[in-house]
């Protein structure tokens, strides 16, 4: 089983996570963008900035994953130093 | 024995039957371009070559031949889904599968002993209720049966779980069935290449060049053709695929893991799946009894194995089969699917005048594989896309008009 | 026959002590330590089953569990490796693929008829003449061949265990590289498991030998041996590593246990897995392996055979010649494919007296009547010159591939050199070191040291050693593999389990399949049990020179796990999921309920005691209308959220107004996803500024609570989300005494029509528990919802029943609500509806800017509604059979469905919910509705509610 780092938790095994989509680069959908946030995620042959949970202690928290070899790159919470240095998504 | 055996058998030597010609040197052109070399590729390639008269055709296959997720399915065939469109379209899938060995001239091995899915909870029944009424309206085989129909249809099925999981009931979908999954896409590969089509296989798409609303030619890792039409049907690589053609489409890809016992003597004739469980079990005709359940819960596109997604697929069938226990694993493996938001193909237009879409089969896209072909291979030789197509057109999303099967499709395949 | 060898040999039976089992009906004598196929072979059976397609005999070949010709049925168990089961007591065994008997099966008559099968030849034919030939006339014919071992439907119980264990340094494989692995990195301080498959430690020690002295190697293993015990190593003997998953996650199978380990770093000294030969018949009983021929001699004491011929493709065949030769096998002749002395080994068995015949090769072997065991075979010089020699043995040493599955699981690939004899594995990912013969090494001194290079290198990884001056990482080197010819008249076989020879292959070929994959998948060469683990190499080999390929270009192999058979016993989770249990389910068992698992719980449909349920549902709904009942609803969703944001993000998941929501009032929730649709309900209950206890629906509170966190951490508000659900019961009091049975009890709560209106929440105590009532609910009665800490449940409802409360069911419930119109989330929505269908615009708030959805919302509304969701009745009984389910319809096609439907004994009539065209749904109107008989009948709309249209049941 692949691990997965909490960023407050420390690493832990990935069943104690909970996956939750991609990391929009604004908090609300708007009129204009409702369609591509809807229907159109993101599905890059690379890097993902993605939502996950730690759900026995509740943290929700970013990860940095490449979707072609489940590599996870870092892990950190919203706001974080890590978090302004990321790349958009 | 068959007189065709009769007739190898008593020959001197092996006469080769050459059912995939050796990869030729690529064209410069082509009426159509067919991106992808899985099975509804080639099914599309022998209905243009066969119906419409279009041989002038080159299917690009970037690894082996059907190596992708018409390799690595587990070869259910169905149509017992939620709305009209998705059941009269797989409908007609199914029964171009009925005639398809005839239609070859290859035994696709379709064995139709129907599918049994079983409900352990009320909910199930009502949706169960409802498929069955859809399937009936829409001339399908299918019926809800009780706790005892269940027994009756397949004796082996642990009833009750310990008072865990009862089963309460079952949808019996007797016109479901498996088929050799190679066999279908080498069928139509044959039958294609004697009509002309040209099968390129280790031969990879980079790239198009695309002038206005029209795709002109396409670049392969083997050279640039020129396209007079384009067909992409390229499993789970169709994200990145249309993405090189400047179309985005609603696609996200998640592994499917599937796993097969060792041999064993035949004992269960029907499909079995169950929706609370995810989990279902099929004997094939080798007597391995594949097991196969949901995707993987986060987006990847890897076909890596997991340990846990192997004992979530053991649980689930010794939930169902406790006496399997003994039964020793052979394989696991992984395929990559491509889900839409709402698990429904994507087929016909894109914004593209000359490029034709057969993308977001997810799980389910084996049992397609004739109809798609033979519906895709009209679209592109009449530039109109017929009518049991237009449910499942791209721009279906930003009508809001997404087809209602989120429920039909959970552990199905 | 004996075949026992003398004291001396024999490492792993006990020979003071015997035992017996049956093999096809026949006394076998073994002694402890045996397995089935080297007792067998002691009492001088050699046959173990007989092939898949053909129907040969076949017998021993690796005596390690590789192949798949020792498979045999041992009861209630298929597929048992013979080579590898221990034999115990009174266990019954019998062989695969056999009709009739194993000596004269019926089934041989298939190897005549071999030359009529061509590879593929089941996709030429069987689907005429009819269109249905291949299921009702050819299918079932093929299937019956079909398969190896059977299933028992009514298998003993067994019970399997799994457990979790974490190290620094997991080594696999103990033989001398992964002992020493162990050792070095044990002695640097690393906490090591070492996990071995046979019974033993030491590998090849304690079969193979290594050099023209024997002793050498038991020196060694007794060295190596020595130091593990002292080294503090965690030692797992008769335990596989049947996989290498991400992270080193490494699942070990013993016994019936699965041991699931993490590891920080990995030692992969897996072995080396030698070579069949290719030659006509060389799957004779008889034809073994060297280190089959070894195993049997070194670990179970017995005479592979009375006179051999050793086949040597490498330095192994003139050491096990040697070892044949001390066991007092005679050697008719060693024969070496090459013309040159390599290894300085053969002057050592002309010493010996033993004849070596050089640049020769094994052309075909012969049996004995029925091709039961070996008798005979035929030797070619390079100038094609044949020599037959009588033999009851053929040994062969045809080089090794390296124990590549787990570290291909890890990344890794096996990679051949040019000419194809040499193979290696490269590209090994971090944390994953390769060590002994699976890094290509034979020479004992060298795998010796790989191992602790290592061992080494794992304790710098695990920061135990500096890792400053390291030795260099264990360099893979070519291991070589003999190549073999296919035999003009066939029967040389590539693939035992498939009964697959070299023009099976070809004819894949010059069919048209050329890449690796569809010759695999078109001839199921390497399909079977053994995985390609001999197969893969030969094959790639004919396909590389059949199409003029190099083979890296071809590709060799991929592996995937398990490496190994896995028990699906060992694998599934011995505990099976359980539904849940509220506070109150014992009482409900105790009062005649009829429970039922709904959800993920158990919930009472109804009390009916030894009365029909129908009585029962009728006379629980009347009791509610009538005078009070009470329902155990701590199955909802409960939600708790604190803080000074609270108000506002209520505002921003929900569709109405929060925010001036005043403490002490109860509001309903509607929750939508981001495309629109209903995604739940509930209620909220305002019991400070800053503090919500909200309700959701069983099914989606899970979901929910995760929106919510993700929501918060998106938005960054300050609030703080409980799931309270497990923690808190809930009981709805209704009916039209409901508030009378609360002001029997002794309470802190004012309950009078006054102090208490509806939708108001109160807190307090009630009959000595603490809780929270909200006056809501769904029957349309005077209703209360009594939230509890669900440790005081069974109290309060034994209170309530004190004061005159009847219980009532889930059943009873449902039929309340349909009349009251409500609907049920995920019952009467599916995943598209929206507010609007249901006619739930009132509960969008248009004042706010914005919630969850109502981006969406709006964009859909204004693209029309395709369906409605109305109310109807029957207009007389049910004769259509209408049911849920049932279809609407609307110029012959169906436009929605019955979603809710039962018969009200309130109304004294069938009332039901539907979804259909919006232009049929309104009061007034007929829609079309199909029985489950294919009946069609109109059915009137009507408004809802069914039952107190003016809803001042509640009020009062």
């Amino acid at each position: 089983m692949k691990i997965m780092t909490c960023p407050v938790n420390g690493p832990r095994n990935i069943s104690e996570f909970q996956w939750l989509g991609p990391v929009h680069d604004t908090a609300e959908a708007t009129d204009a963008d409702l369609l591509n946030r809807l229907f159109f995620a993101p599905n890059p042959m690379g890097v993902l900035r993605e939502w996950w949970r730690h759900t026995p202690s509740n943290t929700v928290f970013i990860a940095e994953r490449d979707l072609t070899t489940d590599e996870i790159l870092r892990s950190y919470l919203k706001g974080s130093d890590a978090d302004r240095t990321a790349s958009p998504a | 024995m068959p007189l065709e055996l009769l007739k190898y058998g008593l020959r001197r030597g092996h006469k080769p039957f050459h059912d995939i010609p050796p990869t030729p040197d690529l064209r410069r052109s082509y009426d159509v371009v067919i991106i992808g070399g899985g099975g509804h590729g080639l099914a599309a390639a022998y209905y243009l070559s066969r119906y419409h008269g279009i041989t002038n055709v080159a299917v690009l296959e970037k690894g082996y031949l059907a190596g992708g997720n018409t390799a690595r399915n587990t070869t259910t065939v169905r149509s017992n889904y939620l709305t009209i469109p998705s059941i009269e379209f797989y409908r007609e899938g199914v029964s171009l599968f009925e005639n398809m060995s005839h239609e070859l001239g290859f035994n696709v091995m379709f064995s139709q002993r129907g599918q049994l899915t079983l409900a352990h909870s009320d909910g199930a029944m009502r949706s169960f209720r409802l498929r069955a009424e859809m399937g009936k309206h829409a001339g399908t085989r299918i019926e809800v049966v009780d706790a005892r129909g269940v027994q009756k249809i397949c004796p082996h099925v642990n009833m009750d779980f310990g008072g865990q999981h009862e089963v309460l009931g079952g949808l019996w979908h007797a016109d479901g069935g498996t088929a050799r999954h190679d066999a279908v896409a080498w069928g139509y590969a044959k039958r294609a290449a004697e009509n002309g089509v040209q099968i390129h296989q280790r031969t990879e798409v980079t790239g198009f060049g695309v002038s206005g609303d029209r795709v002109t030619e396409v670049r392969t890792n083997r050279g640039t053709i020129q396209a007079g039409q384009v067909l992409q049907a390229a499993g789970g690589m169709n994200g990145r695929i249309a993405e090189m053609a400047g179309i985005r489409l609603p696609i996200r890809c998640f592994p499917l893991q599937a796993m097969v016992t060792q041999p064993l003597k035949p004992f269960l004739d029907i499909l079995l799946s169950s929706s609370d469980l995810h989990t279902y079990l099929v004997q094939s005709s080798r007597g391995e009894i594949v097991i196969g359940g949901g995707t993987d819960p986060y987006q990847l596109a890897s076909t890596r194995s997991t340990l846990p997604q192997k004992e979530a697929l053991a649980t689930g069938a010794l939930q169902l089969m406790p006496f399997l226990h003994n039964v020793k694993l052979l394989r696991q493996w992984a395929g990559i699917t491509d889900i839409t938001p709402d698990f429904s193909p994507i087929m016909g237009a894109s914004p593209l005048q000359n490029y034709w879409l057969d993308a977001g089969w997810g799980t389910w896209g084996f049992k397609a594989t004739g109809v798609a072909g033979k519906r895709m291979a009209e679209t592109v030789a009449t530039a109109r896309v017929p009518d049991i197509l237009r449910p499942f057109a791209l721009d279906r999303f930003s009508r809001f008009e997404l087809l209602n099967e989120m429920g039909a499709t959970a552990a199905g395949h | 026959m004996n075949n026992r060898l003398g004291n001396g040999w024999g490492s792993r039976i006990d020979r003071n002590a015997s035992m017996a089992f049956t093999f096809e009906g026949r006394p076998v004598t073994a002694h402890p330590g045996d397995t089935i196929a080297s007792a067998l072979a002691a009492n001088g059976e050699w046959v173990l089953s007989r092939s898949f397609k053909y129907h040969r005999p076949r017998g021993v070949l690796t005596m390690a569990g590789q192949d798949a010709n020792t498979l045999v049925q041992i009861g209630d168990e298929a597929n048992v490796r013979a080579d590898l089961r221990e034999a115990a007591q009174g266990m019954a065994v019998t062989p695969l693929n056999v009709s009739g008997s194993l000596r004269r099966d019926r089934g041989r008559i298939i190897d005549r008829l071999g030359r009529f099968l061509p590879v593929g030849f089941y996709y030429r034919t069987f689907f005429g003449p009819g269109k249905n030939s291949w299921l009702k006339l050819w299918e079932p014919i093929i299937r019956a061949s079909a398969g190896l071992g059977t299933v028992s439907l009514t298998p003993a119980r067994r019970h399997y265990a799994k457990e979790t264990r974490h190290c620094d340094l997991l080594v696999v494989g103990a033989g001398p590289a992964g002992l020493a692995a162990a050792i070095t990195a044990a002695k640097a301080g690393a906490d090591v498991i070492l996990v071995e498959k046979e019974p033993e430690l030491g590998g090849a020690l304690t079969y193979a030998r290594f050099d023209a002295n024997a002793a050498d190697a038991a020196c060694k293993l007794a060295e190596l041996r020595d130091k593990a015990a002292a080294a503090g190593i965690t030692v797992l003997t008769g335990a596989t590593c049947n996989g290498r998953f991400a992270d080193n996650w490494m699942p070990v199978l013993q016994g019936d246990r699965l041991i699931r380990i993490r590891a920080a770093e990995l030692v992969l000294a897996t072995g080396a897995h030698e070579q069949p030969l290719i030659f006509r018949n060389n799957d004779l009983p008889g034809v073994m392996l060297s280190s089959a021929a070894q195993r049997l001699m070194r670990h179970y004491g017995v005479r592979p055979g009375q006179r051999a011929v050793v086949y040597a493709g490498d330095r192994d065949g003139y050491l096990a010649a040697l070892d044949l030769d001390d066991a007092g096998v005679r050697i008719a002749a060693v024969v070496d494919p090459e013309t040159e002395d390599r290894d300085g080994l053969s002057d050592v068995l002309i010493q010996r007296g033993l004849t070596v015949m050089r640049g020769c090769r094994i052309t075909e072997a012969q049996g004995n009547r029925g091709g039961l065991h070996l008798k005979s075979v035929e030797i070619r010089d390079d100038n094609g010159t044949a020599t037959s020699l009588d033999c009851d043995l053929l040994v062969v040493a045809g080089g090794y591939t390296p124990g590549y599955q787990l570290a291909l699981h890890a990344g890794a690939r096996l990679t051949s050199d040019d000419s194809g004899t040499r193979f290696s594995i490269t590209g090994m990912p971090p944390h994953v070191h390769l060590a002994g013969a699976a890094a290509g090494l034979s020479d004992l001194g060298a795998v010796v040291a790989s191992g602790e290079i290592a061992g080494t290198r794992a304790a710098a990884g695990l920061g135990l050693l500096p890792a400053q001056d390291l030795p260099a990482p264990v360099q893979a080197r070519w291991r070589r593999a003999v190549p073999s010819q296919a035999h003009p008249k066939g029967r040389d076989f590539v693939d035992f389990d498939e009964d697959l020879q070299v023009k099976d292959i070809e004819n894949a070929i010059a069919d048209g399949y050329r890449e690796l994959e569809l010759i695999k998948r078109y001839s199921t060469v390497g399909m079977g049990p053994s995985q390609g683990r001999h197969a893969a190499l030969a094959t790639a080999r004919i396909v590389a020179r059949k199409t003029a390929r190099s083979l890296a270009e071809v590709g060799i192999t991929t592996s995937r796990p398990p490496f190994g058979p896995e028990k699906l016993g060992l694998l599934a989770d011995t505990t099976p999921e359980r539904y849940r249990h509220t506070a109150l389910h014992a009482v409900h068992q105790a009062a005649g309920a009829r429970m039922s698992p709904v959800g993920a719980w158990w919930r009472p449909l109804a009390y009916p005691g030894t009365a029909p349920m129908s009585d029962a549902i009728r006379r629980e709904i009347r009791l509610v209308r009538e005078a009070v009942g009470m329902l155990d609803v701590s199955t909802l969703g409960k939600l708790e959220l604190r803080g000074k944001d609270a108000a506002t993000f209520l505002d921003r998941i929900y569709t109405m107004a929060h925010a001036r929501q005043p403490v002490g009032r109860v509001r309903y929730c509607l929750a939508l996803n981001e495309m629109g649709s209903i995604l739940d309900d509930g209620v909220a209950y305002r019991l400070a500024e800053d503090h919500f206890y909200v309700t959701a629906t069983t099914g989606a509170v899970e979901r929910l609570y995760a929106e919510m966190m993700l929501q918060k951490t998106l938005w960054g508000m300050e609030v703080d989300i409980q799931n309270v659900t497990a923690a808190f019961a809930a009981i709805n009091l209704t009916g039209p005494h409901a508030r009378e049975v609360l002001q029997r009890l002794p309470g802190s709560i004012d309950f009078t029509r006054e102090g208490f209106a509806y939708l108001d929440g109160r807190s307090g105590e009630l009959a000595g528990c603490p809780v929270r009532a909200m006056r809501i609910g769904f029957t349309g009665e005077l209703s209360y919802e009594l939230h509890l800490p669900q440790s005081h449940a069974p109290a309060l409802w034994a209170a309530l029943a004190q004061a005159g409360a009847e219980p009532y069911g889930l059943e009873a419930s449902r039929m309340l609500r349909l009349e009251k119109g409500h609907i049920i989330i995920g019952q009467d929505t599916d995943a598209l509806s929206t507010p609007d269908e249901l006619d739930m615009g009132w509960a969008l708030s248009r004042k706010k800017p914005f919630h969850v959805g109502k981006a969406a919302t709006e964009q859909r509304r204004a693209m029309g509604r395709k369906r409605q969701l109305c109310g109807f009745v029957l207009p007389g009984g049910n004769d259509a059979g209408i049911g849920e389910s049932s279809l609407v319809l609307s110029n012959g096609q169906p436009i929605g469905h019955v979603t809710s439907f039962g018969h009200s004994p309130t109304l004294g009539k069938w009332i039901g919910l539907a979804y259909a065209a919006p232009e049929d749904a309104k009061p007034g109107s007929q829609i079309r509705l199909r029985g489950f008989s294919a009946t069609e009948i109109k059915a009137p709309v009507v408004a809802l509610p069914f039952y107190d249209a003016d809803n001042t049941r509640q009020e009062i």
